[in-house]
């Protein structure tokens, strides 16, 4: 039951097909270790493992601590209060960077009265062990009856700090659940504008005729079938036909391969997982306007990513530091509800409900993040190349990484047809 | 690891894509007809059948298919449905946009031939009767009879009404317009009744027609699972020198799947594929894909979240208590358990050009299935699972041709499990095992060493005209019935219902399970198959990580 076991909810951070709305909430974690700001990360697991208080956790994030009182949050994330607490002011820059709407002051001021009541409990506890040692000897029946009616009372008023102890818990979950990733030192601060170019590849490609969009192509190579998807299943909706499967088919078997020659392990993945998974990830199935999807009668949701089930595979483990890197390079069909994203850029396949997407995905030791960080955009970087695609990557501003996202980078390719750049990943 | 894809280039090289004249130009002619023959029909969930089917009550009744041997007067139902003088003539029977408010959910018609069925009342109670299915054949009878009395009745009064509005049109003394103008007044309430009347009867009529099965087969067998009869063996089970493993351990010890990590994520019944796992899936998928283009199908992704009503069109039940399908929250839709779904609905509410037919195509496409009610043996591992990928045939033809293309369907699934290596057999199902919207249903069981028997890996159905009466898929024949000097709408025949077929050409856990456990090695490892090395990179072999 240490202080730092509590549940993050966190915006969504999603393949951003439209500009993420920022949403208030994030999840905290102690920030990566960040090459020139160490962080003690090791050093926080170990404090955690020595509070004395409660027993040590070895997976804090388990869906058995019961949790009646105070809301639907039933897991717990593991913050770092203390360090939040000792660090304020730059998580309160942080907060207003990502323009989040975190209440920083309020979760300090929750996190004190906590650490109080928890004292409090403890004193109670105490008491109660004492006068419970003290009917284990030769007892006059006054004195008894006096130790009994005091146990009952000491009862009665632990009960009623437990409940306190546990609404207070879960009112500080959700509270903190709000503060966002802290950020790496590079990134832009800003909104969408702010974002920077890091790399362009390319040029667009010049055309001796006037040039037509993906749909008018598409309709001409008998390669879609939007009209007859509107009838079964309702707008952004497709068939894929003839040669438009080869391509799809090609895509994935081409990528797949090229990210496995690169040390990746191919997966294919769950596409309906619990919903506490999603949240788990940073997602918000129940928000209005989610882009999730839910299964009816049932707490599972469809995916709108592999980085769901991926992160997933590997949750309330202890890894053998030995395994790490784990590499991953997963397959499956992801789904979206795009409540919300109404307007331009939503034609033919732009922004659809259903897509298939190969997604890569890294487990690695906290110094070693930047690096594959890296890696990760060079292959991205090289395939896109290899395909003869005109795109750029972006460094994305403060305002605009979604709420787990210590660091962000975008490509976009140029669309002709669309005669601006779009996000491909 | 060897580059895995080299290869599947050249595999599809000699694939050529038919050059398509302008496109699968549909025409979708919309008029209504308020014929007696519109009415919507549920059905049970016909399946891959991973489980035996529960012999649900409901079917749909069809005029039956032109079978060789019996030349049922398809057309001539049809015309007789047009010719009907009184109502207005409809194409498309199944539109969503009747509106139903009385009497229940079925908010759409599908064209049943009452008619059909009274006049053959016999053979449908055998049919009934063999195919173990509740449907109420006195019933329905009774109501049809009593539908079409009311109907008489509402025109009866209509035309009363009519004559009223006719007379109030002349010259009137004042004392004689306001008689007709309480006449006619009485008249419209009198009507609103009846009408109301009619459209409950009609809704009833349709939710207990639905539970009539589609006809059978002549050669199929009457009777339960043990009468279904073997068409075809082939291969015979490998003889192995050590002790054998099944799928779930072969997966272990290779690394290929994990089941823990899924049910702690998902539930069970979930899992991940890993390794050359996912390789294996995506030989197999490239592969069939492949070989079954080659046989002129053309290819398909389709979407996995469709409408309910179009997953009932179908023959599946998403709203009853165990049902196999999942439904999406707060939302009319649901996820597909097989693409036949949505290929099916790809030309509802359509009338085809006959030259257009046969229309053949070969779908890929995830397939989610909640497996509710399927408890006990042989749910270990991938055998039933509630996520998978899965291609699919499917054929729309002219009646007279659908035994042929089932006889297809089956020769090109039988070619494609003998490449494999796969020992198994054909069966001819049961009449009790068709599931209601299937005439004619070949499943192919392969024998699984590890589990220590067959199981199923394949499903051909001929659903005859099922699923287009629900679905609304028609096609116009070019014959001309009446010589003239040219084509018009006059002298050609009426559209007909086509006949819609399925066949499961791959399903990738079955296959693995198949693949694993007959090709595995004394020391562990797994040999590839020949036709799918060349979509693995070469890869010929599976062997423990060390």
């Amino acid at each position: 039951m240490d202080l730092h076991g509590y549940l993050n909810r966190t915006t969504f951070q999603t393949l951003k097909l439209s500009s993420t709305p920022t949403c208030s909430s994030s999840r905290f974690l102690s920030p990566s270790l960040h090459k020139t700001h160490k962080f003690p990360f090791p050093r926080l697991t170990t404090k955690a493992l020595s509070t004395s208080s409660a027993a040590v956790q070895t997976s804090p994030t388990t869906t058995t601590i019961s949790d009646d009182q105070g809301g639907k949050h039933q897991w717990k994330a593991t913050i770092d209060f203390k360090w939040i607490k000792d660090n304020k002011e730059t998580v309160a820059v942080n907060i207003k960077n990502r323009n989040s709407d975190a209440n920083l002051e309020f979760i300090l001021h929750l996190y004190d009265k906590l650490f109080i009541l928890q004292k409090e409990v403890e004193r109670v506890r105490g008491e109660r062990n004492a006068v419970a040692n003290k009917m284990k000897g030769k007892l006059e029946p006054s004195e008894r009856q006096t130790l009994i009616e005091q146990g009952k009372n000491l009862k009665e008023g632990l009960t009623a700090l437990e409940e306190d102890l546990a609404k207070l818990n879960d009112e500080l979950q959700r509270e903190a659940q709000c503060i966002p990733n802290m950020t790496h030192p590079d990134v832009p601060i800003g909104g969408e504008d702010s974002s920077t170019i890091r790399k362009t590849v390319g040029s667009s490609p010049k055309f001796s005729f006037p040039v037509k969009d993906h749909l008018q192509l598409g309709k001409e190579l008998d390669l879609f079938d939007f009209d007859a998807a509107a009838e079964v299943s309702g707008s952004k909706f497709y068939y894929l036909k003839n040669e438009a499967v080869l391509l799809e088919m090609a895509l994935l078997n081409w990528t797949l391969s090229e990210v496995m020659k690169r040390g990746f392990t191919p997966l294919t993945t769950p596409e309906i997982v619990r919903s506490s998974v999603v949240e788990k990830c940073g997602f918000q199935p129940r928000a209005k306007n989610t882009q999730v999807y839910s299964i009816d009668d049932s707490d599972q949701c469809l995916i709108g990513t592999a980085e769901i089930p991926v992160g997933g595979l590997h949750m309330d483990s202890i890894l053998a530091e030995s395994m790490l890197p784990l590499k991953y390079v997963a397959f499956s069909h992801c789904f979206r509800t795009e409540a919300g994203a109404a307007g331009t850029a939503t034609r033919g396949l732009y922004r659809v409900h259903q897509f298939s997407k190969i997604e890569m995905f890294i487990f690695c030791r906290p110094e070693e993040s930047d690096y594959y960080h890296e890696e990760l955009i060079k292959i991205e970087e090289d395939m896109f190349s290899s395909l003869g695609l005109h795109f750029k990557t972006l460094d994305m501003a403060s305002e605009d990484l979604g709420a787990p996202a210590y660091r962000k980078f975008d490509v976009e390719a140029w669309m002709p047809g669309l005669e601006r750049f779009g996000e491909p990943h | 690891m060897p580059n895995a894809f080299l290869a599947i280039s050249e595999n599809y090289q000699f694939l050529r894509i038919k050059p398509k004249e302008g496109g699968l130009g549909t025409s979708t002619v919309l008029a209504r007809d308020m014929d007696l023959h519109g009415y919507l029909n549920r059905t049970t969930f016909q399946t891959l059948k991973l489980s035996s089917t529960p012999t649900c009550s409901s079917s749909r009744f069809l005029s039956p298919s032109l079978h060789k041997t019996h030349k049922f007067p398809f057309p001539r139902l049809t015309t007789k449905a047009l010719s009907t003088s009184s109502a207005a003539v409809q194409t498309s029977p199944t539109t969503t946009t009747i509106s139903d408010d009385q009497g229940g959910k079925h908010q759409w018609k599908a064209t049943i031939d009452f008619k059909w069925i009274k006049d053959n009342k016999e053979t449908v109670a055998v049919n009934i009767k063999n195919r173990n299915s509740d449907a109420n054949l006195e019933f329905i009878l009774h109501l049809y009879d009593k539908l079409f009395i009311l109907q008489k009745e509402v025109e009866r009064v209509r035309g009363e009404r009519n004559a009223v509005a006719n007379k109030m049109k002349g010259k009137l003394e004042p004392s004689e317009r306001q008689t007709l103008i309480e006449q006619g007044k009485n008249l419209k309430e009198g009507l609103t009744a009846l009408e109301e009347d009619l459209a409950k009867l009609n809704d009833e009529l349709q939710r207990e027609a639905q539970c009539i099965p589609n006809m059978t087969h002549p050669d199929v067998p009457i009777g339960g699972e043990d009468s279904s009869t073997i068409r075809k063996t082939v291969g015979s089970s490998p003889k192995f020198s050590f002790p054998v493993k099944d799928h779930l351990q072969l997966g272990k010890e290779l690394d290929l799947f994990d089941f823990d990590a899924a049910a702690e994520v998902s539930g069970s019944k979930f899992y991940y594929l890993k390794n050359e796992a996912v390789l294996l899936e995506m030989a197999l998928l490239n592969w069939t894909l492949s070989e079954v283009m080659k046989r002129g199908f053309t290819p398909l992704t389709t979407p996995e979240i469709v409408r309910s009503s179009v997953v009932e069109k179908c023959g599946f039940q998403p709203r009853a208590k165990n049902t196999q399908v999942y439904s999406i929250d707060d939302s009319d839709q649901c996820l597909i358990g097989t693409a036949e779904i949505p290929v099916g609905g790809l030309h509802m509410d359509s009338i085809l050009a006959e030259s257009m037919l046969p229309l053949k195509y070969v779908a890929f496409s995830h397939c989610f299935r909640t497996e509710a009610g399927a408890a006990g043996t042989a749910t270990r591992g991938l055998y039933r699972v509630h996520q998978f990928s899965k291609i699919e045939m499917f054929i729309f033809c002219r009646p007279e041709e659908s035994d042929y293309y089932h006889e297809e369907l089956i020769k090109i699934e039988e070619d494609m499990f003998s490449s494999l290596g796969l020992h198994f057999k054909t069966l001819d199902m049961a009449s009790e095992d068709l599931g209601a919207p299937a005439y004619r249903k070949f499943d192919v069981e392969a024998w699984m060493p590890g589990l220590e028997r067959f199981g199923e890996i394949s499903s051909a159905s001929n659903c005859t005209d099922y699923q287009s009466r629900r679905l609304g898929i028609r096609y116009r024949p070019s014959e001309v019935l009446v010589p003239g000097p040219k084509k018009s709408k006059g002298n050609l025949a009426p559209p007909q219902f086509v006949h819609t077929l399925n066949a499961t050409a791959c399903a990738v856990p079955r296959m693995i399970i198949c693949l694993l456990e007959n090709y595995q090695q004394e020391d562990g490892s797994v040999l590839i198959p020949e036709p799918l090395r060349p979509f693995m990179g070469g890869l010929d072999i599976i062997t423990r990580k060390s």
